[in-house]
């Protein structure tokens, strides 16, 4: 049968954002993937050779409108380590009590995405009702629901006061409560065990083979957290365990996000309750000597690694930055082969794909005889409609 | 294994690829030439037990680019491997067929370096838009964009 | 607000757009936090569907174009075709600040010069990212924008109009 080249057009109101990839079909099977990520490039790297280390921190964080304190912490603690600067225990408390809460935050945003992307938009509801109080206490403590701006080179801006630790902890039982909730929905949920088993399947091996990280490459049984192998702020301090599955399919990846929602919650009440006293930044000096630092952060999709160069001037001779979704989108290629077309969306979804770290899906649909495009619209509908019939019969 | 590489063990297995320096507690950086890299990264994972490509870095020297490719397995250590290429003729055989993951690295480095990899299976643009001019490289150190080149967009046509 | 001129169709049509503007969102290459904020006015805690507004993905259906992020060059010439193929009466709500004139990728290699240069642009919203309450403000600015025209008859009432630059050469002046 003749390959079919598929366009899926960029309008859709739920998937926020745009990426591109040409799918090579035959008939509903997918043989081929082949990736464009040039919507939201917006030439960062560069810009960061001509910004000094206070004002490339804004422009770092808004690299992703997700994961932005994890670009600004990888960064900073990078360049702090060159200069050898120590930043004060409070002010570390405080980067992972943030850190924790975006993780928090990231994972409902995708459980309501991958809820609605199977049509389950009750739960869509849910989860980002859910996430308003995460947005609400980081408000509070740093004056934005996004886009944080917590992080100097040398420590924090903003202080925690005893009233919005207090606060914080107060929010956190119902948080806890929800999430024991979602947890039981995994064992219960009809619909999520349909729709997640059996999907983008991948094996221990092809996850390493193929560089995935995070949840992804969790679900398949590689214990990788670069919290865990390299560890920073006070994760070697406070106890908490790397959340994995042996799944290996978007059910996999489901359970590794719900138990690292439950992981962090635990990470944050344990860093509010044990808050130390003392100042929140120490003076850095405002050049950086000569020098070479791998940074690695585990962001919400994976473990992000910032590769910097400095030169004894105040800004960086070169940043270099390997966004989790890259590293994951080698294997999305490799999970779709094979698959349904109807499948994508799931599968897709189901690496959390962080696209302003990369960008925009179209599929193009350059078949001669009947040409024309298909929207991600409809491919959910396609998706909805198989499970549909699949339950009929 | 996944006890920690110390220097020695790293030093011996190394041997003769180039310099081997400890960087950090937890990383080693080998420098080798261009045509002992393929070699280099085998041991790499074959020897030093590194099952995972992290990714690839590059550097514009100046004088030279680098390349980084670092790697590490369950010893939780980061063992990364450094080329430098001249910065006339930058070119290297691709690595995408014995690492997976660097098709869509040497995609990027490409788009903005203008390394050639040769033998990759796909080497078009990525991340530069489609009217971007092909020997345009915007990460290099001497690039600067040019007021009268057209780099893509909307012609100001009015509205 | 639904005008008394024009035939009865045209004041239907008209009170029909006031009481349900459908938008549709164009992520010209942000970093999506105004779009997460958007998204959020969906949830029950803003609820943005009870207005009547509804997100479509068509922007044939659309009366109002929301547009985040800076334009890159690569969506620029997107972004126009879907505005040209947006119907009249149409409205631009232009979001944060990277909406304004790129935010803080002011001047990057890969961004055109502000999202106004290449669509003309009703409403800005500043912020980075704006609440989802500031949008939902921005949506209701734009009716009230739409109200307007329909009292004025268009949109040429708010356009500028070119400046007249006048002639000295006949006095000999020279100004510098």
């Amino acid at each position: 049968m003749a390959e079919v080249v598929i366009p899926i057009g960029p309008q859709h109101p739920a998937l926020k954002e745009p990426v591109n990839f040409r799918v090579i079909a035959d008939g509903e099977k997918i043989i081929r993937l082949e990736l464009n990520l040039s919507y939201t490039h917006r030439g960062i790297e560069k810009g960061a050779e001509s910004r000094d280390f206070i004002r490339v921190l804004p422009l770092l964080e808004r690299v992703c409108g997700i994961c932005s304190h994890s670009h600004a912490t990888a960064f900073a603690k990078g360049i702090e380590e060159i200069m050898q600067v120590k930043i004060p225990p409070r002010a570390q408390y405080i980067r992972t009590i943030i850190a924790e809460l975006e993780r928090m935050h990231s994972h409902l945003l995708w459980l309501g995405v991958a809820a609605h992307e199977i049509g389950f938009n009750t739960l869509f509801m849910w989860t980002w009702r859910d996430r308003e109080a995460v947005q609400d206490t980081l408000e509070e403590m740093s004056g934005n629901r996004v886009h944080y701006n917590m992080n100097e080179v040398g420590g924090v801006r903003c202080d925690l006061s005893p009233s919005q630790v207090q606060t914080a902890l107060a929010r956190l039982p119902l948080l806890e409560e929800r999430i024991h909730k979602y947890v039981a929905m995994l064992e219960e949920e009809e619909t999520m065990l349909l729709r997640f088993r059996g999907i983008g399947n991948m094996t221990r091996h092809e996850a390493l083979a193929y560089g995935a990280v995070g949840p992804t490459a969790r679900a398949s049984g590689v214990a990788c957290d670069a919290r865990h192998e390299d560890p920073y702020l006070v994760y070697a301090e406070v106890p908490w365990e790397v959340v994995t599955d042996t799944n290996g399919d978007v059910y996999g990846r489901t359970c590794v996000r719900i138990g690292e929602l439950r992981e962090s919650a635990k990470i944050v009440r344990y860093c509010l309750e044990h808050l130390p006293e003392g100042d929140i930044r120490v003076p850095a000096p405002k050049a950086a000597p000569t020098g070479e630092i791998l940074s690695r952060y585990e962001a919400p999709r994976g473990e992000l690694v910032h590769f910097i160069r400095t030169n004894g001037t105040d800004k960086a001779e070169r940043l270099d930055i390997r966004t989790p979704t890259l590293a994951n989108w080698t294997s999305v290629a490799v999970c779709l082969a094979g698959q349904n077309l109807a499948d994508i969306p799931v599968i897709v979804a189901a690496i959390d794909p962080c696209l302003s770290c990369t960008s925009r899906i179209t599929v193009l649909d350059n078949n001669k005889n009947t040409g024309g495009m298909i929207t991600f619209d409809e491919l959910r509908k396609r998706s909805r409609a198989r499970w549909q019939d699949e339950e009929r019969t | 294994m996944t006890s920690p590489l110390t220097r020695d063990v790293v030093m011996e297995t190394m041997k003769g690829f180039g310099t081997v320096e400890q960087v950090r507690a937890n990383r080693f950086r080998i420098t080798t030439t261009h045509n002992r890299l393929r070699d280099a990264v085998k041991t790499v994972q074959e020897s030093l037990a590194c099952d995972r490509l992290v990714t690839i870095s590059t550097a514009d020297t100046r004088q030279t680019f680098e390349l980084h490719y670092h790697f590490t397995g369950q010893h939780r250590m980061i063992v990364t491997v450094t080329i430098e290429l001249s910065r006339e003729t930058p070119e290297l055989p691709t690595m995408s067929d014995m690492l997976l993951p660097a098709g869509i690295y040497e995609r990027q480095i490409h788009d903005l370096f203008g390394i050639v990899f040769s033998g990759h299976p796909g080497l078009k643009k990525i991340l530069l838009n489609e009217d971007w001019p092909d020997n345009e490289h915007p990460l290099r150190k001497d690039w600067k964009p040019d007021e009268k080149t057209f780099y893509g967009g909307t012609k100001q046509e009015g509205r | 607000m639904t005008g008394t001129t024009g035939s009865w169709s045209q004041r239907l049509a008209n009170w029909a757009r006031m009481k349900s503007p459908w938008i549709t969102i164009f992520n010209s290459g942000g970093c999506n936090a105004c779009d997460i904020e958007i998204l959020a006015c969906l949830i029950p805690r803003f609820d943005v569907e009870r207005f009547g507004i509804l997100a479509k993905g068509s922007p044939r259906h659309a009366d109002i174009l929301i547009v985040t992020g800076p334009a890159t060059l690569k969506q620029a010439s997107r972004l126009r075709r879907v505005w040209e193929q947006m119907p009249e009466p149409k409205y631009v709500i232009a979001i944060g600040a990277c909406g304004a004139g790129g935010g803080v990728f002011h001047g990057l290699y890969h961004v055109s010069e502000s999202v106004d240069s290449i669509i003309p642009v009703d409403v800005f919203v500043a912020g980075c990212p704006p609440r989802p309450d500031e949008v939902i403000n921005a949506v209701v600015t734009c009716l009230g924008l739409l109200a307007e025209d329909i009292a004025h008859g268009g949109k040429e009432w708010r356009q500028k109009k070119a400046v007249e630059i006048p002639d000295t050469t006949t006095t000999g002046e020279v100004r510098v």
